[in-house]
C-alpha cells in the first residue's frame, strides 16, 4: 500500500516543490541574479545596498583607514598611477569612484607643473620682448595656470563626495574640480567626451563591471584612455601567504580599532579575494572594445594597472 | 543563470582561442570588434580610396565609424568565422601608432621629440590627446619611427638609382662618388629637424634605446654598401662597414654645429672623409703586395744563399 502511495505522493510533492522553485526564481529575477559580496552570496541588488552602506560608514574615516592599511604606500601608488597616466594640459579626466579625490588632486598638481614647465620653456624661448608683451603672457598664466584641464569626479555615495569636496576646499583645490553623483555602471554623461577614465580601487565594488566597461568605453573619446588600479593577485606563494595573514588578522582588526567597523573591512579583505585575476579582468577589458590592454603589476601582485585605449 | 555563466565563460574562451589565433597572423589579421566597430582604426578599403597626402579628409570617418548605444550587444558573431573576412579590412593598432607618428613629426620644431609632441600629431588625426600613452613618455618612439622612416626612403632611393643603371638611364657611378651621394641624401632627410637633432641623438643614446638604434644603423650602412656592390665574403666585409659607420656618425655630428649656407662644409667634409677612407684601402692593397714582395725577394735570396753554399760544398 504505501508502495502504491508513494509514487502518488512524490508527483505532488516534486510538484509542490517546483512552484516553490518557481517562485523564488521570479523573486530572484526581480531581485538580479546571484553574486557575491565577500565571500557571501546574494542577490544583485543586495550587493548594491550593502556596499552602499559599507561606504557610507567608513567615508569619513576612508582616508585614515588606507594609510594605516597599507602603512601609506597607497600614496606611493596613486604616484605612480598619475604618472603613468602622463596627462597633458588640455586633459579631461573622469575620476568613477573617486569619491575623496585622491587621484583628482593628483592629477591636478601633475597638470600644474607640466603647464608651469611649459610656460618656463616658452618664455626662455622669447627673449628681446617688449614690457607690454612680457605682463601680457603673465597675465596669460595667471588664467591659464592649468591649461584648460579639468576633472569630474564621480560617486555613486552621497558620503564619499562630501568628504572629498571638503578635503577639496580644505587642501585649496578651486578650479578645473567638478563632483558629480553618478552610477559607474550608467553613467550620466553624455558620448565621446573625455580624454581619460580612471578608477581606482573602485572597480572592485562595482557589481556588473561588463557594463561599467562599457560605460567608460561610451564616455570616452577616441583615442581616449582606460585606466584602472585595483588590488589584484599575487603570483608568488610565500608572499601571497604572508599578504593572507596580513589581510585577514590585521586588517579588520584595525578597522575595528580606528573606524569600528569590523564588517566593513572584512567585506573590503574578502571582495579583494573574489576580483578576477589579471589576465581575466584584461580579458574583460578587452571585450568591452578596448585596444592596446596592458597591466603593470605593482609590490608583485598587490595591485595592478590595467590600461587600454579606445581606437 | 548557470547556462548564462556556462555561456558567458565558453563566450571568453572562445574570444581567448580567437584571439590566441589571431595573435600568429597580428599584421594580416587584426582581433575582430564586430559588435562596436573600432571608433578609429579605418577600413583598409578607405584608405586606398584617398590619397596619403590629404589628411583632413581622414577626420569624416570618425563621426560615421562610431556606433551609437543601440546597436544590438548580443553574443560576438565573429567567432562564428563570418567576421574573418570582416577583420581583414582593418589596420592594425601598429599602422594607427605609425600614422600618429607621422603626422607628429609636423610638431617636432615646436615641441621637440616629446609626448607632447606625439599628442598634438593624434590631435590632428582627431584622437584625443591621451592617445600619447600608447607610446614611450620620453619620445623615444618618435624618434626611432622617424629614423626608421628615413632609412626605408634612403633605400626607396637607391633602388630607383640602380633601376636607372639597369635600364642604362644613367651612368654607374664610381664607388666613391656613390657612397657621398648615399650619404649625402641620408642626411639631408635630417635637415627639416636639424634644430632638435642632438635631442634626438641624446634619446637614441638611451640605454633602453641603444639595441633598436643600433640596429637600424647597422642596417641603413648594410643596404648602401649593398647598393655600392659590395660583394665581400671575407674580413672586408666588417672593415667596410665600421670605416662608412664611422665617416657617418663624424658626418652627423659636424652636420650638427654646421652654419654654412645648405651645409656645404659638411659635404666638403664627407668628401674628404670618403676621400681618405679609399686612399686607405688602396695603400693598404699598397702595402699587402710591397710586403709580398718583399717576402719573395727574401726567400729567393735565401735560395739563392743556400744552393750557392751547396754548390760551394760539393765543388
Amino acid at each position: 500500500a504505501a508502495a502504491v502511495l508513494c509514487p502518488v505522493r512524490t508527483p505532488l510533492a516534486h510538484r509542490g516543490g517546483t512552484l516553490r522553485e518557481l517562485c523564488g526564481f521570479l523573486r530572484g529575477l526581480a531581485a538580479g541574479p546571484e553574486t557575491h559580496f565577500g565571500f557571501q552570496t546574494v542577490t544583485e541588488a543586495e550587493r548594491r545596498e550593502k556596499i552602499y552602506q559599507v561606504f557610507e560608514s567608513v567615508a569619513k574615516k576612508y582616508d585614515v583607514m588606507n594609510d594605516s592599511m597599507t602603512l601609506g604606500i597607497h600614496r606611493i601608488w596613486k604616484d605612480i598611477f598619475v604618472r603613468k597616466m602622463n596627462p597633458s594640459p588640455g586633459t579631461l579626466l573622469l575620476d568613477v569612484a573617486g569619491g575623496t579625490g585622491d587621484i583628482a588632486f593628483r592629477f591636478l598638481n601633475y597638470v600644474r607643473s607640466v603647464r608651469e614647465r611649459q610656460l618656463q620653456w616658452k618664455l626662455r624661448q622669447q627673449q628681446n620682448l617688449s614690457w607690454q608683451e612680457i605682463s601680457e603672457t603673465y597675465q596669460e598664466d595667471k588664467v591659464k595656470s592649468l591649461g584648460d584641464s579639468r576633472v569630474v569626479v564621480c560617486d555613486i555615495n552621497k558620503e564619499m563626495l562630501k568628504v572629498g569636496k571638503q578635503k577639496a576646499q580644505h587642501l585649496g583645490y578651486s578650479e578645473g574640480l567638478s563632483w558629480v553623483l553618478g552610477d559607474a555602471e550608467e553613467l550620466p554623461f553624455d558620448d565621446a567626451k573625455f580624454d581619460v577614465y580612471t578608477i581606482a580601487f573602485g572597480i572592485r565594488n562595482v557589481t556588473r563591471i561588463d557594463l561599467a566597461l562599457r560605460e567608460a568605453y561610451r564616455v570616452l573619446k577616441p583615442g581616449g584612455r582606460f585606466l584602472c588600479l585595483e588590488f589584484s593577485h599575487i603570483n608568488n606563494p610565500l608572499l601571497s601567504r604572508l599578504y593572507d595573514l596580513y589581510s585577514f588578522q590585521v586588517i579588520p582588526v584595525l578597522g575595528e580599532i580606528i573606524a569600528g567597523d569590523w564588517k566593513s573591512y572584512q567585506y573590503l579583505v574578502e571582495s579583494i579575494r573574489r576580483f578576477p585575476p589579471q589576465e581575466e579582468l584584461k580579458a574583460m577589458i578587452e571585450d568591452a572594445g578596448f585596444f592596446k590592454v596592458d597591466y603593470q603589476n605593482l609590490n608583485a601582485g598587490i595591485v595592478a594597472i590595467h590600461s587600454g585605449f579606445k581606437l | 543563470k548557470m547556462a548564462a555563466a556556462a555561456a558567458g565563460s565558453l563566450r571568453r574562451a572562445g574570444w581567448r582561442l580567437w584571439r590566441g589565433r589571431a595573435v600568429v597572423s597580428w599584421q594580416l589579421c587584426p582581433p575582430q570588434r564586430a559588435v562596436q566597430a573600432s571608433a578609429v582604426l579605418r577600413r583598409v578599403s578607405d584608405e586606398q580610396k584617398k590619397e596619403p597626402s590629404v589628411s583632413s579628409s581622414q577626420f569624416d570617418l570618425h563621426p560615421n565609424d562610431y556606433q551609437p548605444e543601440q546597436e544590438p550587444r548580443g553574443p560576438h558573431p565573429s567567432y562564428t568565422g563570418q567576421g574573418g573576412q570582416e577583420s581583414e579590412d582593418y589596420e592594425s593598432e601598429e599602422q594607427l601608432q605609425h600614422r600618429i607618428l607621422t603626422a607628429a613629426l609636423d610638431f617636432v620644431p615646436e615641441h621637440g621629440w616629446s609626448a607632447e609632441a606625439i599628442a598634438e600629431g593624434a590631435k590632428t588625426l582627431g584622437l584625443s590627446v591621451a592617445a600619447a600613452g600608447m607610446f614611450h613618455s620620453d619620445g623615444s618612439d618618435l624618434v626611432l619611427h622617424f629614423v626608421s622612416q628615413c632609412n626605408t626612403k634612403l633605400c626607396e632611393l637607391l633602388k630607383q638609382e640602380q633601376k636607372q643603371v639597369q635600364l642604362g638611364e644613367a651612368e654607374k657611378k664610381p664607388t666613391d662618388q656613390f657612397l657621398r651621394d648615399a650619404v649625402e641624401a641620408r642626411l639631408r632627410m635630417l635637415i627639416p629637424y636639424i634644430e632638435k637633432w642632438p635631442q634626438a641623438l641624446s634619446i637614441l643614446l638611451l640605454p633602453h634605446n641603444i639595441p633598436s638604434s643600433l640596429n637600424l644603423l647597422t642596417s641603413m650602412i648594410d643596404d648602401i654598401l649593398h647598393y655600392a656592390g659590395d660583394q665581400a665574403t671575407d674580413f672586408n666585409w666588417y672593415t667596410r662597414r665600421a670605416v662608412l659607420t664611422g665617416i657617418y656618425n663624424t658626418t652627423e655630428l659636424v652636420m650638427m654645429q654646421d652654419s654654412s649656407p645648405d651645409f656645404e662644409d659638411t659635404w666638403r667634409f664627407l668628401e674628404n672623409r670618403v676621400a681618405d677612407a679609399m686612399n686607405m684601402s688602396n695603400t693598404a692593397e699598397q702595402v699587402q703586395s710591397t710586403g709580398e714582395a718583399v717576402v719573395q725577394g727574401l726567400m729567393g735570396a735565401a735560395v739563392t744563399v743556400s744552393s750557392a753554399e751547396g754548390s760551394r760544398v760539393v765543388s
